[in-house]
C-alpha cells in the first residue's frame, strides 16, 4: 500500500512582518481517473485535491487542486510572519485520506 | 510505447465527447469547452468577464518537451492588506480534457500573491490564469505552451 510522504522546506525563524517562502512536496500519483490499465478498464481517479496551510490555527492559504496538477504535488508560496507559532499544512486525498505536516515558525 | 501513447490518445478523446455530453447540460460547459476564446470561456465558467491585465503574470515556458510537469510561476501584483487582496486565482487549461487545473486561494497573511507549481498539459495551448480580487474584480493573463507529449493520457 502506498503512503504519500509529505514534505516542507520553510525558514525556522523570521522578523515580524518578514514575508517567508514555502515550499512543499507530497510523493503523490495523483492518479487522474482518465487512464486504462492492461484489460482496459479505467483506473479510478485518486488524486489530492486540497492542500491548506495554516498559521497558528487560521488558514492563510489554501488550493484546490484539479487532475491536471502533476504528480508527486509542488507547491511554492509565501507567509507574512506575524508572530510565533505553529504552521500546519494538510493535503486531502480522494477517498478521506488526509495527510499532515507542521512547522513551528519562531518570530522575533 | 508510441502504440501505447496513441491508444491512450484515442482514449481521452472519447472520454472527452463523453464527458462533454454529460455536462453540455450545466450551465453551457459544453460550449466553454470549444470556444477558442479565453475570456468567453471564463465569462461562461465564472459568469462575469474578466480584463486582460499586466498586473497577472503568468511565467510558464514557450515550448517544454514534456507535458506531464510543466513548470508554472503566477504573480499577481497586489498590496494584499484587508481592504484590497488578492481572494483567488483559477488556473484553465482550455485544451486539456478537463479544463480546470487549480484555485489558489490567499489572505492578506499570505504577504505575497505568487505561487509556483507543476501542471499536466495535453497538447499546445494557451494556458489562463483568472485572479479575483477582494472588490470582486476579475484580472485575467495568458501563457502560450507547446508541448511535445500529451501529459493527460
Amino acid at each position: 500500500m502506498f503512503t504519500p510522504a509529505p514534505r516542507v522546506q520553510a525558514p525556522s525563524i523570521a522578523a515580524k512582518g518578514q514575508v517567508i517562502q514555502v515550499k512543499t512536496l507530497i510523493a503523490h500519483p495523483m492518479e487522474t481517473g482518465l487512464r486504462h490499465d492492461d484489460e482496459g478498464n479505467i483506473i479510478p481517479r485518486k488524486i489530492i485535491h486540497r492542500f491548506a496551510c495554516r498559521y497558528d490555527g487560521e488558514v492563510v492559504f489554501s488550493v484546490d487542486l484539479h487532475e491536471a496538477i502533476a504528480a508527486n504535488p509542488y507547491l511554492e508560496f509565501y507567509v507574512r510572519a506575524s508572530k510565533s507559532g505553529r504552521l500546519e499544512f494538510t493535503w486531502e486525498e480522494d477517498g478521506g485520506g488526509v495527510y499532515g505536516v507542521e512547522h513551528y515558525l519562531t518570530v522575533t | 510505447m508510441v502504440k501505447n501513447a496513441r491508444r491512450n490518445g484515442l482514449t481521452r478523446r472519447l472520454l472527452l465527447a463523453a464527458a462533454c455530453a454529460g455536462v453540455a447540460g450545466l450551465g453551457g460547459m459544453g460550449r466553454a469547452w470549444a470556444s477558442e476564446d479565453a475570456t468567453d470561456l471564463v465569462e461562461q465558467l465564472t459568469g462575469s468577464r474578466p480584463t486582460a491585465s499586466a498586473r497577472v503574470r503568468l511565467t510558464m515556458p514557450s515550448v517544454f518537451p514534456n507535458g506531464y510537469t510543466v513548470p508554472l510561476m503566477l504573480e499577481v501584483d497586489s498590496p494584499m492588506t484587508e481592504s484590497d487582496h488578492v481572494a483567488a486565482v483559477q488556473v484553465l487549461a482550455p485544451r486539456n480534457p478537463l479544463v480546470e487545473v487549480a484555485t489558489f486561494r490567499f489572505t492578506p497573511a499570505s504577504g505575497l500573491a505568487r505561487v509556483s507549481t507543476r501542471i499536466r498539459l495535453a497538447e499546445p495551448q494557451h494556458v489562463v490564469a483568472v485572479a479575483e480580487l477582494s472588490d470582486g474584480t476579475l484580472l485575467m493573463a495568458k501563457a502560450w505552451v507547446e508541448v511535445a507529449t500529451n501529459g493527460c493520457a
